[in-house]
């Protein structure tokens, strides 16, 4: 027997870091976008300055999703939206079934 | 043990509305207050401006010009007028997110309302500067083109842009600030040092004025977008 919200925590934790999963292919997306850039300005040298400035608009527009990904991350884990709605299911006596997988979840002998 | 949530210092009561003084807007001020006095020393100063310059008359035409020249490279013709509120979107920015490099100092940045506001004034210059060259007849073609039907999806379109926008800011600089922070609660005490100066060069210095110029030239390019569009 545990507290019941360890368990919120715990999963919590995984659900950042599954959040945080989405930087393996926005740093993919960003490579390619450099490696084009280079390939550029090793084709044409003196456009060296436009490709420079278009190659970092397209590094932040690639890393939009990332960013997101790391701001639910954040929220998950600093702002914590989950518990509120669970501390009230565990205590409504209006969620009978919930209680009682609560209960049984938190007596897992983990 | 760090701690996301920004820090207050006071809470003023105005008219009934709790109006909460969070070291954001201290800090705000503060760079407010910087840029200020800079404007206001070349303002002074220019009257004795020479022909041959030096001193304090370089910087200062050191800055116009390389923003100048920004301007003139990645702005279409017809937004030239706005450039002076683009110089301020980067000073502001640039010294906003440098102001975590002091002693026990945050970046304002790395708070979400202050770049959402900056979003917002960019989306009412997108706006603004397509009514202005275009008519209202661009309202008419950005939100209710292809047909009327399709308003709401036009309307989360253009308001995606602020966002993504300032999620873009503060979660760089969000990430540098707590990346910094659980170094410094792992490092030994002895390099504690050299390890966090590294990483205040990367994510305070080089981050900061990437995410500013990113910022700029973001804003730059979608309302020389709104402004081309015919």
């Amino acid at each position: 027997m545990y507290h019941p919200l360890a368990f919120v925590l715990a999963f919590a934790h995984i659900a950042a870091a599954i959040a945080l999963l989405n930087g393996i292919l926005t740093t993919i997306g960003q490579g390619n976008v450099a490696a084009k850039a280079i390939e550029s300005i090793a084709r044409q040298p003196e456009a060296r300055g436009p490709i420079t400035t278009n190659m970092f608009i397209g590094l932040a527009m690639a890393e939009t999703s990332g960013i997101y990904g790391f701001v639910i991350a954040i929220l998950i884990l600093f702002v914590r939206p989950l518990i509120g709605p669970y501390l009230e299911y565990l205590t409504n006596p209006r969620f009978p079934v919930v209680q009682t997988v609560c209960e049984l979840v938190t007596c897992l002998p983990l | 043990m760090f701690d996301v949530a920004v820090p207050i210092h006071g809470v003023v009561n105005i008219f009934g509305f709790d109006l909460w003084i969070t070291n954001t807007i201290v800090v705000s001020w503060v760079v407010s207050a910087i840029l200020l006095t800079f404007a206001i020393v070349a303002r002074i100063k220019l009257k004795s401006f020479t022909d041959k310059p030096k001193g304090f008359q370089n910087v200062v035409e050191m800055m116009v010009g390389a923003f100048d020249g920004f301007m003139k490279s990645n702005g279409t013709p017809k937004i030239q007028w706005m450039g002076g509120w683009f110089f301020t979107l980067f000073a502001f920015l640039l010294i906003s997110n440098i102001f975590g490099l002091l002693p026990g100092q945050r970046p304002p940045t790395a708070d979400w309302p202050l770049p959402f506001a900056l979003a917002l004034t960019s989306f009412f210059f997108i706006q603004f500067s397509g009514i202005r060259h275009n008519g209202w007849g661009y309202i008419k073609r950005t939100y209710l083109s292809p047909h009327p039907v399709f308003l709401p999806v036009n309307i989360l379109g253009e308001f995606s842009r602020p966002i993504s926008l300032s999620f873009r800011l503060f979660g760089n600089i969000l990430g540098g600030l707590i990346l910094v922070s659980l170094i410094y609660g792992i490092a030994p005490v002895i390099a504690r040092f050299a390890i966090p100066v590294a990483l205040h060069l990367i994510f305070d210095l080089a981050f900061g004025a990437l995410q500013a110029f990113i910022f700029t030239i973001l804003s730059l390019t979608f309302v020389g977008l709104a402004a081309a569009e015919s």
